[in-house]
């Protein structure tokens, strides 16, 4: 099951201007997507293994690009998810 | 009548363009030689149309709207919109749009029912074999888009009856024309997924060898048992699997076969000898 908003966020980064946008004030484009509070709270916190459970792998993947995150520490991350089996913490 | 003159599979890996300075001389070498050798059998082919099986990489669809497959049938086709492949040299690419509309009617014909558009931009899946197999200028291009990216997928057994469906438009599309198809995509990698990077070699080659073999019904055995395992860009098979059904399930000639760890892909290249 995908996370509607979460993805239509990471598709819409794929204009380059909103990518710009994004990496200047990354709250403001928030803002304009309702994500759900634990969702939201991923994004900001960069929490890859959160947010692999909730979006097309390759989504997931353009979105840290963009992001700026450096590619072994995005593999890192991920790797690390194989061991990681829960989801975006409800808190 | 319109002839079916070339089938051919390539890989499509985005960081042939992106990492293409980072990658082993090895590695070079064997993309060059698979991409050249790809193109010369295309050019010697002398197709004036080009029907290109291809994922979309979340550029034209997103999942409001996902076709599991859908014909371009538009009269030009933008060029790829990654900003990291500004060095493609086309921006727009001609279309075909009457072996496209022929190619859709013959399909509902046939109890298939693709999803049909009129404006659709080329992303790498198209534009990287494209490319680096030197094809300039280029046939006109009929896109076929097979979703391999987000499932639910189409299953391997539709997508080979759809390249046998492909074979049959091209046989009774009524002008004379000259016709290839280009799977592009495969063989195994993992993308944005916990074993992202790894190659399945073993797969691979038993993949090669299905398609060597000729046995439709084990090549199906063997990817619904081992595709789910051979990571999410290995969904890609199944666009080779439609080449392979267009040839009849028989010619397969593997051009090369290598993995490329900085590529992150099993990249893999062939064509199919029509009988």
């Amino acid at each position: 099951m995908r996370d509607y908003w979460l993805s239509k966020l990471f598709f819409d980064l794929q204009s380059p201007p909103l990518a710009d946008e994004y990496r200047a004030d990354r709250n403001a484009v928030l803002a304009r997507y309702p994500l759900k509070p634990a969702v939201h709270a991923a994004v900001e916190a960069d929490d890859v293994a959160a947010l692999s459970r909730l979006v097309n792998p390759y989504l997931l993947r353009f979105y840290f690009l963009m992001a700026g995150m450096p590619e072994a520490d995005f593999l890192r991350r991920i790797r690390a998810t194989a061991s990681t089996p829960t989801g975006v913490s409800r808190g | 009548m319109a002839e079916l003159v070339g089938v051919y599979a390539a890989s499509h890996g985005p960081m042939i363009v992106r990492n293409w300075k980072m990658l082993a001389p090895a590695e070079q070498e064997s993309l060059t030689s698979a991409f050249s050798e790809l193109g010369r059998r295309i050019k010697a082919a002398r197709p004036d149309a080009l029907i290109v099986i291809s994922p979309d990489h979340w550029v034209n669809f997103f999942i409001d709207n996902l076709p599991a497959i859908c014909v371009g049938v538009g009269e030009a086709h933008d060029g790829p919109p990654e900003p990291w492949f500004t060095e493609f040299p086309h921006r727009k690419m001609a279309g075909h749009p009457p072996l496209a509309e022929h190619v859709v009617s013959t399909a509902l014909e046939r109890d298939f029912e693709p999803s049909v558009s009129y404006k659709l931009a080329l992303d790498h899946g198209f534009c990287i074999p494209l490319w680096k197999a030197g094809l300039d200028p280029l046939p006109a291009i009929v896109p076929v888009i097979f979703n391999d990216l987000e499932p639910p997928f189409p299953s391997v057994k539709r997508c080979y009856a759809w390249g046998d469906m492909l074979a049959e438009a091209v046989a009774s599309y009524p002008d004379k024309l000259r016709v290839g198809i280009l799977a592009t995509g495969g063989l195994s990698h993992s993308i944005g997924e916990p074993d992202m990077g790894r190659i399945d070699e073993e797969f691979d080659r038993d993949c090669i060898r299905h398609f060597e073999n000729g046995d439709a019904p084990a090549l199906f055995d063997f990817l619904n048992e081992r595709l789910p395992g051979a990571g999410n860009g290995a969904s890609e098979v199944r666009n080779w699997v439609a080449a392979h059904g267009a040839a009849r399930g028989r010619g397969f000639d593997l051009i090369r076969y290598d993995p490329i760890p900085n590529v992150y892909v099993g990249c893999g290249f062939a064509s199919w000898t029509l009988g």
